[in-house]
């Protein structure tokens, strides 16, 4: 192909910024701080209507900020959460900057998220009688589809080239990265919005009690211990331009596992071939990767499987961590949430550690760190696994 | 951007209309009867096992399967849907009303967007990248658009599934959508053997969608309100390649230029 040849190269593009809003805080200094003295955000479950005993990562005080007055159709926990990652470290100039770098229709948006607005939907549906139609007031193309989110953002923040949304579960706001590269690469765009939102739900959190699967308590990753996950909610974006500063996506891998809708094979074979593709992609060797960002849910067999993978990777297993006792599993926001949280931790000079991890499980074939130390990272390997047997693995870093 | 793909097979699904080549019959004119109490049905599947399986993921496995040999085992496949699982949403939001909520391990699991992309991935043993895209009435233009991006930067095989099914009341009215509809396409960045038809794309900004009635087709599938009926028309040229040009909306201010030849004359 004549159009693969003239492709500008994935590490020349920049990442010109990048935010992430959870349960321990909003923008850089509030994570690097959670990362640096072991803080989590995972808290006691209180949502009403739910009686399940486990603990949460809730974003405080999402309500009280005031809502965009002409886009009100689309007020919800999960456009809040997007309002408020624009906010924190005066994200949105950034995003301005690159509309009037480029123009409007020059730059693009892509999110992924699992399940929207539905908190919203659910709201209307148990105030619903039972009979007849939902609350006339309730628009689910402003809520529950999964479109909402993105199209609030074109027009909140006057985005005009090409937007679209990534729904596939709890990979999906890592594999965003790659469509944003992609239209960036392609010529369709300049700069693409990336990232990824996904707020509490009863939806998530009855859904994966029913699988057995949500911790009694805050979650342990890779712990002995360890009885499955918490769920969290969160923002994160990553704004990614043709030309300029800052890190770069430097690769990407995805696969899909074609075993089970929920369960990773033991071997972790599909999680593994996406690392491999995304360091070929990269044209790293394992050895030049320092720090592996785990998925890390803390469930058995997900933990046990991400440790196969990464051991069948690295002959030598480089620093590794899971954030998800710190700010729960953001499910859809996770892939971006999360590597804003390597971002963050690049430019700090910190190598994370993971919280609730007390004791590694000496069945798994990996044991992460515990503490955040200080320490360079040039290059990070995130991964994002999630149902349907998606894989997703990103390299970020500098060239 | 400006790329060219070829078609090496074509897949579409609809109540009475059952595979590419009843479209193309029905779209010269072939009346379309579905029997009495339709419903969709994979053959890829035993069908107690499909029953436990949405109408959206059964509407999608029927089109995915129609171009599965088509696509390598390795090939990339892009799923593109607007409403997704709504249906199988919709009987968790039922069970959340309960006084004792209980929701079953399997309508969770199978409640993803990317539930059919996961069940075609393990009927085809696919282990490629596969993803699963949204954008209410643009959601085939953009997976049109993903496949393009997915094709032509690395040069691969593409599978593309757009569908959506209606979902329950109460929230059929929220998003009506008369019928269950699902297309696919088999694509390759170059010509094999097997092609069928040749795809020049170019993204455009600002050019309104061609309406997208073709000639003849049933009111059933135009009037659906079902997001997959925009391509239609790209569908008819495919099948029936006049050289002449469409245009498929694209989330943003953007559309998508297509010109469908004989693979032959594209040479």
């Amino acid at each position: 192909m004549t159009l693969a040849r003239a492709l500008p190269p994935l590490g020349s593009l920049a990442i010109t910024g990048s935010v992430a809003v959870t349960a321990v805080g909003r923008g850089r200094h509030a994570h690097v701080d959670a990362m640096r003295t072991g803080r989590s955000g995972l808290a006691p479950c209180e949502l009403p209507g739910v009686t399940i005993p486990c603990a949460i990562g809730a974003v405080a005080a999402l309500a009280d900020a005031p809502f965009p007055a002409p886009l009100a159709a689309y007020d919800n926990r999960a456009t809040r959460l997007a309002l408020a990652a624009l906010a924190a470290d005066d994200f949105a100039a950034h995003v301005a900057a690159a509309l009037g770098r480029w123009g409007r229709q020059r730059v693009g948006l892509v999110l992924g998220t699992s399940t929207s607005g539905i908190e919203r939907l659910e709201t209307v549906f148990r105030a619903w009688s039972g009979a007849g139609p939902l609350d006339p007031g309730y628009s689910l193309r402003h809520h529950s589809d999964h479109h909402a989110v993105t199209a609030f953002l074109m027009a909140h923040l006057g985005i005009a080239g090409i937007g679209y949304t990534i729904s596939t579960a709890c990979s999906s706001s890592a594999k965003a990265l790659i469509d944003g590269a992609q239209l960036i690469r392609s010529g369709l765009c300049d700069a693409v919005l990336t990232g990824g939102v996904d707020s509490l739900c009863l939806t998530s959190l009855y859904g994966f009690e029913a699988l057995e699967l949500v911790s009694r308590s805050p979650c342990r990753p890779f712990d002995a211990a360890r009885d499955g996950l918490s769920i969290g909610e969160g923002a994160g974006f990553i704004l990614i331009e043709r030309a300029g500063d800052g890190p770069r996506l430097l690769g990407y891998g995805e696969t899909s596992d074609a075993v089970s809708m929920s369960t990773p094979p033991a071997d972790g074979a599909g999680a593994a071939a996406a690392m491999r593709e995304a360091l070929g992609r990269a044209g790293l060797l394992p050895e030049e990767i320092d720090f592996v960002k785990l998925h890390g849910t803390a469930t058995q067999i997900n933990d046990r499987a991400e440790g196969e993978a990464v051991a069948s990777v690295f002959a030598a297993p480089p620093a590794a961590a899971s954030f998800k006792g710190m700010i729960g599993h953001t499910l859809g926001a996770a892939g971006a949430v999360e590597a804003v949280l390597c971002l963050d931790a690049m430019a700090a000079g910190l190598v994370p550690g993971t919280a609730g991890l007390a004791a590694p499980d000496p069945a798994i074939a990996i044991a992460p760190r515990r503490e955040s130390t200080p320490g360079a990272i040039r290059h990070v390997l995130s991964n994002a696994f999630g149902f349907g047997g998606s894989n997703c693995t990103l390299v970020l870093g500098h060239a | 951007m400006t790329a060219r793909l070829y078609v090496n097979a074509v897949g579409f699904a609809a109540p009475g209309i059952e595979s590419a080549e009843a479209l193309r019959r029905h779209l010269a004119g072939a009346a379309s009867a579905p029997a009495e109490g339709w419903a969709p049905m994979p053959a890829c599947l035993a069908r107690r096992q499909a029953l436990r399986l949405s109408e959206a993921t059964r509407i999608a496995l029927m089109a995915a399967e129609q171009i599965g040999a088509h696509v390598p085992r390795d090939g990339a496949w892009v799923f593109a849907s607007s409403t997704g699982e709504g249906g199988t949403l919709a009987e968790i939001l039922t069970a959340l009303r309960g006084d004792e909520i209980m929701i079953q391990p399997i309508r969770f699991q199978n409640a993803v967007h990317n539930a059919a992309q996961g069940q075609w991935s393990i009927i085809a043993g696919a282990t490629g990248p596969m993803t699963s895209i949204a954008a209410y009435d643009e959601t085939a233009g953009a997976g049109l658009l993903k496949a393009m991006l997915q094709a032509t930067i690395d040069g691969t095989a593409v599978g593309l599934v757009v569908f959506d099914a209606p979902m329950p009341e109460p929230l059929l009215e929220k998003r009506p959508i008369g019928l269950p509809m699902a297309a696919s396409l088999a694509l390759s960045p170059a010509e094999t053997p097997g092609s069928i038809a040749a795809l020049d794309l170019t993204v455009v900004t600002g050019t309104a969608a061609t309406p997208s009635t073709p000639p003849q087709a049933a009111d059933s599938l135009t009037a659906s309100g079902n997001p997959v009926r925009v391509l239609l028309p790209l569908l008819q040229r495919i099948l029936s390649p006049d050289g002449s040009e469409i245009t498929l909306a694209l989330p943003g201010d953007a559309a998508l230029r297509i010109t469908a030849m004989e693979a032959a004359d594209a040479r």
